[in-house]
């Protein structure tokens, strides 16, 4: 392997590796956000708690919904997203639809990572101290207006890191979906190493592109998770006169 | 009619029985405190009165309502405030904002008029100067006092406090007295579980001496400190007093 053959491949391929690249990049991030929102929703609702006062139904519906969801979530984790990808794929091609490609490869990133999310998401959620919540119900603030408001905003911030890992593994695991044959990155380098016959150089070029867009993904997660935790910073400035004021006003009352 | 009407209250955590029957009224503006030794059911009754706990049996009365048969529970609880031993401000939220959120969402109270009213609370607490500053940069007194202002913003008929100086530091324990005290006499009906023995014999309209589940004994904070008539007082008094 010779590294000016392999400069010689990425400039003479550019285009399609290029085209990879933006493929790659699309399905992985909109798969992601996609999986968020499933998260989001599934981990949610699995962090609820039934109590001794709640009604009879929801106590029936909240088993159900855990029976479901776990099925959900220990089916999309305990299989490949390769065997994932072409049995949902032609599953839905021959029996429903003949669907777009990059919609089935979006699909299928969507709900594999939507099941990591729900156990990302859930343990944020538990992650927020229950004081919080108690609070908020005790200020007679409706249950999802504490969702929404107070825990879900905390629990996103908890499990960031663990969200934009998620980010970063489907730039790298989208790859398995070139077995549907879409264009992304890895089903682009095996057309070049198949007409190049190039194939550890190809495949080096491949690698170093990866690496570059997870590094750059990971630094720009980075800024997001610092961006997130500015609350710590903002002390008021008059914190220690104010401490001698009050107590003055103590001393005098 | 009373505020709060509490008749033969049991409540049982699984097998530990920690409320054997507990009764006792509370009228309207008054200021009553529950004391007594750790363990004794204290927090357990008054998080019954705003339902963060359920009761097996007996019944309670609340403004009117029984608590077995509310209808609408965040209309009723905005009517009862809580301030917690551990503060529980909204930790994604600034001062001002944790004085504002449950306006808006619960009372439905334009942004405005909650601003204002939130301001004046902080101000009534001394926290005014803090209104952009996050929980977390916070000493525990300061805390509380938001806590306080946040609970008094929703204009509740009842306050209760649980311990609400029990997780401070000592040298913090006064600023939060002091605005505790400062709210008596404004009609608002208080339920104060505390160990500030001294605090208590002061602001209160009648103490409730709990322990083991039941009232021990009841009256006024003269009665009970000058001359407890139930050997479980007494002993507790001694304890504490003498600490």
């Amino acid at each position: 392997m010779s590294l000016n053959k392999c400069l010689e491949i990425f400039l003479k391929y550019w285009p399609s590796f290029l085209l990879g690249i933006k493929t790659t990049l699309f399905v992985s991030l909109i798969g992601t956000i996609i999986g968020l929102l499933i998260g989001l929703l599934v981990g949610g609702l699995r962090a609820i708690n039934v109590d001794d006062n709640s009604s009879k139904l929801k106590k029936f519906l909240k088993k159900i919904f855990n029976l479901i969801s776990t099925l959900y979530i220990e089916i999309f984790r305990g299989t490949p997203m390769m065997v994932q990808a072409v049995f949902i794929y032609y599953l839905v091609y021959t029996n429903i639809i003949p669907w777009d490609k990059v919609v089935a490869a979006i699909f299928v990133i969507s709900i594999n990572t939507g099941a990591y999310m729900s156990e990302i998401v859930r343990s944020g959620i538990q992650a927020v101290d229950v004081g919080q919540k108690e609070a908020s119900r005790a200020l007679g603030v409706s249950n999802i207006d504490t969702m929404l408001h107070v825990i879900l905003p905390q629990a996103i911030k908890n499990a960031f890191p663990a969200i934009g890992n998620e980010f970063i593994v489907n730039i790298k695991d989208s790859s398995v979906l070139m077995i549907i044959s879409i264009t992304e990155l890895m089903f682009q380098s095996n057309s070049i190493a198949g007409t190049t016959y190039r194939f550890s150089e190809t495949y080096f070029v491949t690698a170093c592109i990866y690496l570059l867009m997870t590094s750059i993904a990971s630094f720009i997660l980075h800024k997001i998770e610092k961006s997130l935790s500015h609350t710590t910073t903002s002390l008021p400035q008059s914190d220690t006169n104010f401490s001698s004021i009050s107590l003055a006003k103590e001393e005098n009352s | 009619m009373s505020i709060i009407e509490i008749k033969d209250v049991k409540k049982n955590f699984h097998n530990l029985e920690v409320l054997k029957g507990v009764s006792f009224n509370v009228e309207k503006g008054e200021v009553v405190s529950i004391i007594g030794p750790s363990g004794g059911g204290k927090s357990t009754l008054l998080r019954c009165l705003n339902c963060l706990e359920t009761y097996d049996s007996g019944s309670i009365k609340v403004i009117g309502e029984d608590l077995k048969e509310i209808k609408d529970m965040n209309s009723f609880r905005q009517k009862v405030g809580m301030v917690f031993q551990q503060f529980n401000l909204f930790a994604n939220m600034n001062v001002l904002n944790n004085c504002i959120f449950a306006q808006t969402k619960a009372l439905k109270r334009n942004k405005d008029e909650a601003k204002k009213i939130a301001l004046e609370n902080l101000q009534k607490v001394g926290m005014e100067k803090f209104i952009n500053a996050y929980p977390n940069t916070l000493s525990g007194g300061q805390k509380q006092r938001v806590a306080i202002a946040r609970a008094i913003s929703m204009n509740p008929e009842i306050l209760l406090f649980d311990e609400p100086t029990s997780a401070l530091d000592p040298e913090m324990v006064e600023e939060v007295l002091n605005v505790i005290r400062s709210l008596v006499n404004k009609g608002l009906t208080m339920i104060i579980v505390s160990h500030e023995i001294d605090f208590v014999r002061d602001i209160s309209d009648k103490i409730i001496f709990m322990d083991d589940g039941i009232v021990a004994e009841s009256g006024s904070p003269k009665e009970i400190f000058t001359n407890p008539k139930n050997e479980r007082t007494k002993v507790f008094l001694r304890k504490v007093i003498r600490n």
